[in-house]
């Protein structure tokens, strides 16, 4: 165990990556060595901040040492950075079913499906806690609405005859891969359906629009076209997002190249950090630079 | 409604003001020195033009804000009576307050308007 140990933490000093720092964190734990588990995740954490599963190991941690608070918060940093994070939303459902907060335990499991549909654990775990909610009889529908409801599986967000000439050859990820991201965002409370747009209006990829995707991508490249010449006005380059209100809903979009727009119709009041943060990070899955 | 806009502008993260017609023709403004002021107020009005379009046409009613986000600053609009007020944000600007300390200057300049 400790050459293995040793091997990892020079490979991690010579070629630093998210998954060596990981393996190396559980390694330190397995040699019962929290505290140096703790500085690795924490070093991890800032050269790899993306890196989710670097918070869920420090949420173990923290929860194996009775730090229930830290340990949420980690697990909140870990499903923020990484939104398919299994390892965190499951922790984070079991934490708050304990706590007896089944809506965002049941946030939580939902969340999985979105990137995972259908996945056993998941769904009994949901099945018990409606349950345990004293809905035994609705708890079977329940759970299989569950699987109606959440969005289509990975990949299936429709991506678009075309789409795939759209998007730079470097995301030569999977569809489904490449559309996970897109998928959690149209998963998240308050939107209505979104749109990757191409600047000639036309749709990449859309989700949950039924039948307006076309008319919001022209929109949201015209409109584009007209925040981009309204920010050269002032001397600014580089247009990054846009918001449109109105009296029942909003437009957001954010765009991350030259190439992609990506609009987001959703409720008003629904909160536009975290929209942006989980669209950038479906434009980068889409091959945004 | 000049005093109103000078007064907006020492609000930390306002780079400059100005209010527009929906058509995009400036009503009052107070930009820096130099600004193209006819040009903006143009930029603004076809951009609120888009923007009405797109929010009847998405069937989330009336138009009622909107928002330009560069790498160097932006822009928020907010409705301000039967006018528009634009507020130019600096690099620096923090948007949420902004927007809240902006609002009752929009409320002030829609009293003067309606008067």
């Amino acid at each position: 165990m400790e050459s293995e140990f040793e091997r990892l933490r020079k490979k991690v000093e010579n070629y630093p990556s998210a998954s060596a720092y990981n393996r190396l964190a559980e390694l330190a734990r397995l040699n019962q060595d929290d505290a140096e588990a703790e500085r690795i995740c924490q070093r991890c954490a800032k050269e790899f901040p993306r890196n989710g599963q670097a918070y869920v190991i420090l949420a173990e941690i923290a929860l194996a040492a009775g730090r229930k608070d830290d340990g949420l918060k980690h697990l909140h940093n870990a499903v923020e950075r990484d939104t398919r994070s299994y390892a965190g939303h499951r922790l984070l459902a079991d934490a708050y079913a304990a706590d007896g907060n089944t809506g965002k335990a049941l946030h939580h499991l939902r969340q999985i499906l979105v990137f995972k549909p259908n996945d056993p654990t998941a769904v009994q775990k949901m099945e018990a806690l409606s349950r345990a909610a004293g809905g035994a009889a609705a708890a079977p529908a329940m759970a299989s609405s569950m699987r109606r409801s959440t969005p289509p599986p990975l990949g299936t967000a429709t991506l678009t005859p075309g789409a795939l000439a759209t998007i730079p050859a470097k995301a030569a990820a999977s569809p489904s891969t490449r559309t996970a991201a897109f998928t959690a965002l149209c998963a998240e409370p308050g939107v209505r359906g979104a749109v990757v747009a191409d600047n000639q209006g036309r749709v990449v990829v859309t989700h949950g629009l039924d039948g307006k995707a076309d008319l919001l991508a022209a929109l949201a490249a015209e409109i584009t076209g007209a925040a981009t010449a309204t920010a050269k006005q002032l001397g600014q380059e580089q247009l990054a997002s846009w918001l449109i209100e109105g009296e029942r809903g909003q437009v957001l979009a954010f765009k991350r190249d030259q190439v992609l727009t990506l609009a987001v119709l959703a409720d008003t009041g629904v909160r536009a950090a975290l929209l942006e943060l989980r669209a950038r990070q479906a434009l980068i899955d889409l091959g945004g630079t | 409604m000049q005093e109103i806009l000078e007064k907006l502008n020492r609000v930390r993260g306002v780079g400059g003001s100005l209010v527009l017609s929906p058509d995009g023709l400036p009503m009052v403004t107070a930009l820096r020195q130099g600004s193209d002021e006819a040009g903006i107020a143009a930029s603004l009005g076809n951009l609120l033009e888009q923007a009405t379009r797109l929010c009847e046409s998405l069937g989330i009613g009336k138009a009622k804000a909107a928002q330009v986000l560069a790498a160097q600053g932006g822009l928020v609009v907010l409705p301000a009576g039967p006018a528009y007020l634009a507020i130019l944000m600096d690099p620096s600007a923090n948007l949420a307050l902004l927007q809240l300390e902006a609002r009752p200057f929009a409320d002030r300049l829609a009293q003067r308007l309606s008067l």
